[in-house]
């Protein structure tokens, strides 16, 4: 059993946009002050493109990425995630859509440290009434089977590696199989040999089974696996790198 | 969403931290052992106490006595009061008790003529030795179940107590509860034995025809005898037992305020666990809606838990008080009444329905609190 849809043969690769902001802002008050993270920013992310977003400590990328990922809302803007205007949407829609379209890799993992691998993995897919149980087991099971942890299935968080969990993490974001995963610099806290297994990973869900990758990273080296780079500075976009290879960049 | 899958991931939430919450449960389980000890006291008096429309028993007893000790009436009397129209069985019975107080380990003995017993008492079951036994034996005492059992005795054995020392010829089974804390022997070996004399008893129990005629029977009696050197005072027998034993109702009714306080405890223990739990897991509940789990879903968690705690501690803490009571027999005694602390289904279920509450309402603010959090900001948490 696959998690993915493989894409089809008529998939317009690369050219079909999947995300699309036109003039996002955010702005939040703290104490007295109102603190704008991003400012009018238009991005555009083809269906299937694995980004990479760079910059400094509150550039606002884990901002956009929250935004992207539909746990924030604009205060401003569009922001368009496969012809849904999530600026549009209220908390609770903003939740179902979370669930169906969008899977989450943290830095710090997040797995709930009393459940196992599989159930961390499960919990998605609980909330989804029309799958039995042995549907939901066998998604489970090819999930963590895809991230190279099916003999690690009920071991509790305590009991892994970092880069086991956040494989496991992995399996858990794609089990819905969503169109969109973000990232928030998913190797920021593993070494270097994880953070190659965590990245390889990712690029394969990008390339072979299309899904569009958003990740937040301070490293360059993880940044190198993404097909395009962009460069945050005090919420603005200041600079593009488009990796023009359809091959994965060695890490 | 699959909302059977919650209680599921509170149960989880309870076994896998199995310190915290073992602790909690045992907190419950005290808190609801007191509840319903309390209810228990409660329920027992009111059994005794509230009158009911088919009550046909009345009292005689001497007029201003209110202790076996001292409420002396001529047995001959009995002729008198067997006379009166409406009134259907007469017994002379002679209580000594080993202390006129208020107590939780009363002796009692009811001396009654041996042919008028099985006559008055017909749901008394012989439940080990002789009914015969007893009849032919002056000596011979028939004793309640949960007198027996507390003290250890079975048929063939002597025991002396209030300066009485007697033969158990027979352990006897009552649906009346009081009846299974007492010992009976003859009405003519108590009066001697215990020096009040023969012809000398504390009471007359009469039973009327027809309930409605209760209180002109009791009025016809104590006329009957006001001018006599000994005057009654008759009474329906619940409402005997509520005058006579005032200090223990006072006592039980003062354990309403302990069952309030096991209530309130139950209530601050369950709220601190739970709310200590939802700060400990707002990170948690901003994963979880992060995978998509609506805010309810959240707060749900926390309410299953809350609930699955308070059913944990209740079914501990009701179903050991009912153990307790029906293994350890106790028996509150006053003024040579006995009142004994039998264990109640309805007390127990409403116990337990009291708890899953409790625990219901207490987890009602740690689910607001593990709900509303921002996400954002939550995943941010150390």
């Amino acid at each position: 059993m696959t998690v993915f849809n493989p894409p089809t043969s008529s998939d317009p690769h690369g050219k079909e946009v999947f995300i699309r902001c036109r003039n996002v802002s955010k702005s939040y008050r703290k104490g007295k002050t109102i603190v704008t993270p991003l400012e009018a920013l238009d991005l555009d992310v083809g269906r299937g493109e694995f980004l990479a977003l760079m910059g400094p400590s509150g550039s606002g990328k884990t901002t956009l990425l929250n935004l992207i990922a539909g746990i924030d809302s604009p205060t401003t803007g569009e922001l368009w995630v496969d012809k849904q205007n999530l600026a549009s949407l209220k908390r609770g829609q903003l939740t179902a859509w979370r669930a169906k379209h969008c899977g989450y890799i943290f830095q710090l993992y997040h797995l709930v440290p009393i459940l196992t691998a599989f159930e961390n993995v499960e919990l998605p897919l609980l909330l989804d009434r029309s799958l039995s149980r042995k549907e939901r087991h066998s998604k489970v099971a090819a999930a963590l089977d895809l991230v190279g942890l099916a003999n690690r299935a009920d071991h509790r968080p305590t009991e892994l590696s970092g880069g086991q969990e956040q494989r496991v993490a992995i399996a858990r974001a794609i089990v819905t199989n969503p169109g969109l995963l973000v990232a928030d610099e998913p190797t920021g806290d593993l070494d270097r040999k994880s953070a190659t297994q965590v990245l390889d990973l990712l690029r394969e869900f990008s390339s072979e089974y299309r899904k569009t990758i958003v990740m937040v990273t301070h490293d360059a080296v993880a940044a190198n696996a993404a097909q395009r780079t962009l460069h945050l500075e005090k919420g603005q976009l200041v600079e593009q790198v488009q990796i023009t290879t359809s091959e994965p960049t060695e890490v | 969403m699959k909302w059977l899958a919650l209680p599921g991931i509170s149960l989880k939430q309870i076994t896998r931290h199995r310190f915290r919450s073992a602790l909690t449960v045992a907190g419950v389980a005290t808190g609801m052992f007191l509840y319903t000890a309390v209810q228990t006291m409660q329920h027992s008096l009111a059994a005794v106490t509230q009158s009911g429309a088919d009550d046909n028993t009345l009292i005689v007893y001497r007029e201003n006595r209110f202790c076996p000790t001292t409420s002396r009436l001529p047995e001959h009397y009995l002729l008198d009061i067997q006379r009166i129209e409406g009134v259907s069985e007469v017994i002379p019975i002679q209580v000594a008790v080993n202390n006129c107080g208020a107590s939780l380990d009363v002796i009692t003995f009811r001396g009654v003529p041996p042919e008028s017993l099985a006559e008055y008492n017909p749901a008394l079951t012989v439940a080990e030795g002789s009914f015969e036994q007893w009849r032919g034996r002056t000596d011979g005492a028939l004793v309640g179940e949960n007198f027996a059992r507390r003290r250890g005795l079975s048929p063939g054995d002597t025991f002396e107590a209030v300066g009485v020392r007697v033969y158990v010829a027979g352990i006897v089974h009552s649906p009346l509860t009081q009846d299974n804390n007492v010992a009976y022997v003859h009405l003519s070996f108590l009066q001697q034995s215990s020096r009040v004399g023969l012809g000398v008893v504390t009471q007359f129990n009469v039973r009327v025809d027809n309930p409605e005629l209760l209180h002109s029977v009791a009025r016809r009696i104590d006329e009957l005898f006001a001018s006599d050197a000994a005057p009654t005072n008759t009474r329906p027998e619940k409402a005997f037992f509520a005058q006579t034993a005032r200090d223990l109702i006072e006592m039980i009714a003062f354990t309403r305020w302990l069952g309030l306080g096991a209530v309130l405890a139950v209530l601050g223990l369950v709220a601190n666990a739970l709310l200590l739990a939802a700060r400990g897991r707002i990170k948690e509940g901003a994963i979880l809606q992060t995978l998509g789990f609506p805010r309810i879903a959240v707060g749900l968690i926390m309410i299953w838990e809350g609930a699955i705690l308070g059913l944990l501690g209740g079914m501990a803490g009701c179903l050991s008080a009912v153990c307790f009571f029906r293994f350890k027999s106790f028996t509150l005694g006053n003024e040579g009444l006995t009142l004994a602390l039998v264990p109640n289904w309805n007390v127990t279920v409403s116990g337990l329905v009291l708890a899953i509450t409790l625990g219901l309402i207490a987890s009602v603010w740690p689910a607001i609190v593990a709900s509303t959090k921002p996400v954002v900001s939550s995943l941010r948490q150390g």
